[in-house]
C-alpha cells in the first residue's frame, strides 16, 4: 500500500470528507424530517393526503438516484454539490417514510383512539402519542436508511460535488494510483458509516431499557 | 343528555345498527348487554364519534354528534372512556397518563394537573403507583388508572366498553367497587358488561342488544327475573350456565 498517495493528497481527501460529512449530515436532517411528514400524510384519516404521499414514496424510491441527481442538476441549474444533497434529501424521504409509517402502523389502534377520545387533536395525539413509541420500533430501520445514505452520497460525485469519491477520481486520474486511492476512500466512508452504526446500535439499547 | 334517534351504522353493506332509539339521562346508570357481535361495542364508540352513524341522528348534550359543524376534539372533554384493554400510554408514568389531557386540552398548569391527578388515584386507591410506568402495575391497577384518567377530565359522561373482561377474576371486584362508587356519585355511566351483580346493583336500566338492534330495555329486576324476549332469554340462560 501506497500511503505517498494520502499524504501527498491529505488537502484533496479532507476536503471531500468534509464535503461528504456535510453532505450527508444535511441530507439526513432533512429526509427524516420530510420522511416522518410524509408517513403521516400516508395514514393521515384523508384519501387525498394518502394518495399525495402513496405517489410520492411509489415515484420516488422506484427510480434510480442517479437519475434524481441529474434532474435536478440538469432541470434547476443547481451546483453540484447542492444538486446532489437535495436529490439525495428526496431520494432518502421516500425510504425514511416507509420506515416510520411501519413504526407507526405497529402501534396499537388503541393508543390512538385512548387519546382522541380524551379530547386531543390527531396532531396532538400523533405527536404525544403515536410518534414517541413509534420511534423505538423505528431505530433500526432508520440506521440502515442513514448508511445508505452516506454511502448513496458517493454519487454526486457525478455531478462533480467535490466529495470524497469525486477527489478519488480526481487523483487516481492525475496520479494513475488506482486501486490504492479508492482504498483509503473506502476507509474515509468507513470513519463515517462504523460509528453511525454503532451510535445507532447504542440509541437501540438504550431506547430498549427505558421500558 | 344522549340521545339516539333512528340511527343506522352500516359497515358496507353489514348493517350493524338497526334503527336505534334510545335516551340516556343525567345521572342514569345504563348496562348493555348481548351476544358477541351484537354492536354493542359500536353503540357505545357513536357517542363519542369513534364511530361514526351512517343516517339517523345522535346528540350528546343537544349537540349532533355526526355534525360536520360539531366540534368533536369540544365534544369529548365531557365523555371518558374507558377500554377493554386499558389503552394506557406505555412511555408515560401514571401521572403523566392522567395530566396528558387535561394539560393540553383543557390548558391547565403541570401543577393544577398534578394535583387533581393525585385525588383521583386516591379515589381509585393507588396513588403510590404515581410514579410507576403501565407495565409495572397489574390488570387491575391498569384500569383503575384508566379510569382516574378518564376522571380527570372532570367528564359528564364515561363510557366503559366491558372494563373487566381482559381482567383475571380476582381483580374484577377492585374495578366494579371504583366504578360503583362512581355511579353512587352521580355519574351519567354508559356500561358494556356481562357483570350481573354489578347491573343489578347499580344499574337504573338494561338495555339488550342482539343483531344491532335493541330488542329489550328493562330495569334490572325486570330483566334479569323476567326477560320478554326469547333472545334475552336464551342469551341468560348460557350466561348463568357456562
Ligand atoms: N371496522 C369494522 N368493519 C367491519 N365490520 C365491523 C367493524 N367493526 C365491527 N364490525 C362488525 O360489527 C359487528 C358488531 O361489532 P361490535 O364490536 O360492536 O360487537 P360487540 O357487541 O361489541 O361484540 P363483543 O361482545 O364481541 O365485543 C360485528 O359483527 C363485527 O364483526
Ligand atoms: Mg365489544
Amino acid at each position: 500500500m501506497n500511503f505517498s498517495i494520502l499524504t501527498n493528497n491529505i488537502d484533496m481527501f479532507l476536503e471531500g470528507f468534509k464535503v461528504t460529512l456535510m453532505a450527508s449530515v444535511i441530507a439526513l436532517i432533512a429526509s427524516l424530517l420530510l420522511g416522518a411528514f410524509i408517513a403521516v400524510l400516508r395514514i393521515a384519516p384523508n384519501k387525498l393526503l394518502n394518495w399525495l404521499g402513496t405517489i410520492y414514496v411509489e415515484f420516488i424510491r422506484n427510480i434510480p438516484l442517479l437519475i434524481i441527481m441529474l434532474f435536478v442538476y440538469l432541470v434547476f441549474n443547481f451546483k453540484g454539490l447542492t444538486a446532489g444533497t437535495i436529490a439525495l434529501t428526496i431520494y432518502t424521504t421516500a425510504f425514511i417514510a416507509e420506515a416510520i409509517r411501519a413504526g407507526i402502523l405497529s402501534i396499537s389502534k388503541g393508543q390512538m383512539e385512548a387519546a382522541r377520545s380524551s379530547g386531543l387533536t390527531y396532531g396532538q395525539a400523533m405527536r404525544l402519542i403515536i410518534l414517541p413509541q413509534a420511534i423505538k420500533v423505528v431505530i433500526p430501520p432508520l440506521g440502515n436508511q442513514f448508511i445508505n445514505l452516506v454511502k448513496n452520497s458517493s454519487l454526486v460525485a457525478v455531478i462533480a460535488g467535490g466529495d470524497l469519491m469525486y477527489q478519488a477520481d480526481l487523483i487516481s486520474a492525475r496520479t494513475l494510483v488506482v486501486m490504492d486511492t479508492y482504498i483509503l476512500v473506502a476507509m474515509f466512508y468507513l470513519l463515517l458509516t462504523i460509528p453511525l452504526s454503532l451510535g445507532v446500535g447504542y440509541l437501540e439499547k438504550r431506547l430498549a431499557k427505558s421500558n | 343528555m344522549i340521545v339516539f334517534d333512528q340511527v343506522n351504522k352500516f359497515y358496507g353493506n353489514f348493517q350493524v345498527l338497526r334503527n336505534i332509539n334510545l335516551t340516556i339521562n343525567k345521572g342514569e346508570v345504563v348496562v348493555v348487554i348481548g351476544p358477541s357481535g351484537s354492536g354493542k361495542s359500536t353503540l357505545l364508540r357513536c357517542i363519542n364519534h369513534l364511530e361514526s352513524i351512517t343516517d339517523g341522528v345522535l346528540t350528546v348534550n343537544g349537540i349532533s354528534v355526526s355534525d360536520k359543524k360539531t366540534n368533536i376534539n369540544k365534544l369529548r372533554r365531557e365523555i371518558g372512556m374507558v377500554f377493554q384493554h386499558f389503552h394506557l400510554y406505555p412511555h408515560k408514568t401514571v401521572l403523566q397518563n392522567i395530566i396528558l389531557a387535561p394539560m393540553k386540552v383543557l390548558g391547565q398548569t403541570e401543577a393544577q394537573a398534578k394535583e387533581t391527578a393525585l385525588t383521583y388515584l386516591e379515589k381509585v386507591g393507588i396513588s403510590e403507583k404515581a410514579y410507576s410506568y403501565p407495565s409495572q402495575l397489574s390488570g387491575g391497577q391498569q384500569q383503575r388508572v384508566a379510569i382516574a384518567r378518564g376522571l380527570a377530565m372532570s367528564p359528564e359522561i364515561m363510557l366503559f366498553d366491558e372494563p373487566t373482561s381482559a381482567l383475571d377474576p380476582e381483580m374484577i371486584g377492585e374495578v366494579l367497587d371504583v366504578m360503583k362508587a362512581l355511579a353512587n356519585e352521580g355519574m351519567t355511566m354508559v356500561v358494556v358488561t356481562h357483570e350481573m351483580g354489578f347491573a343489578r346493583e347499580v344499574a337504573d336500566r338494561i338495555v339488550f342488544m342482539d343483531q344491532g338492534q335493541i330488542l329489550e330495555e328493562a330495569t334490572p329486576a325486570e330483566f334479569y327475573e323476567n326477560p320478554k324476549e326469547v333472545r334475552a332469554q336464551l342469551f341468560l340462560s348460557r350466561i348463568l350456565n357456562h
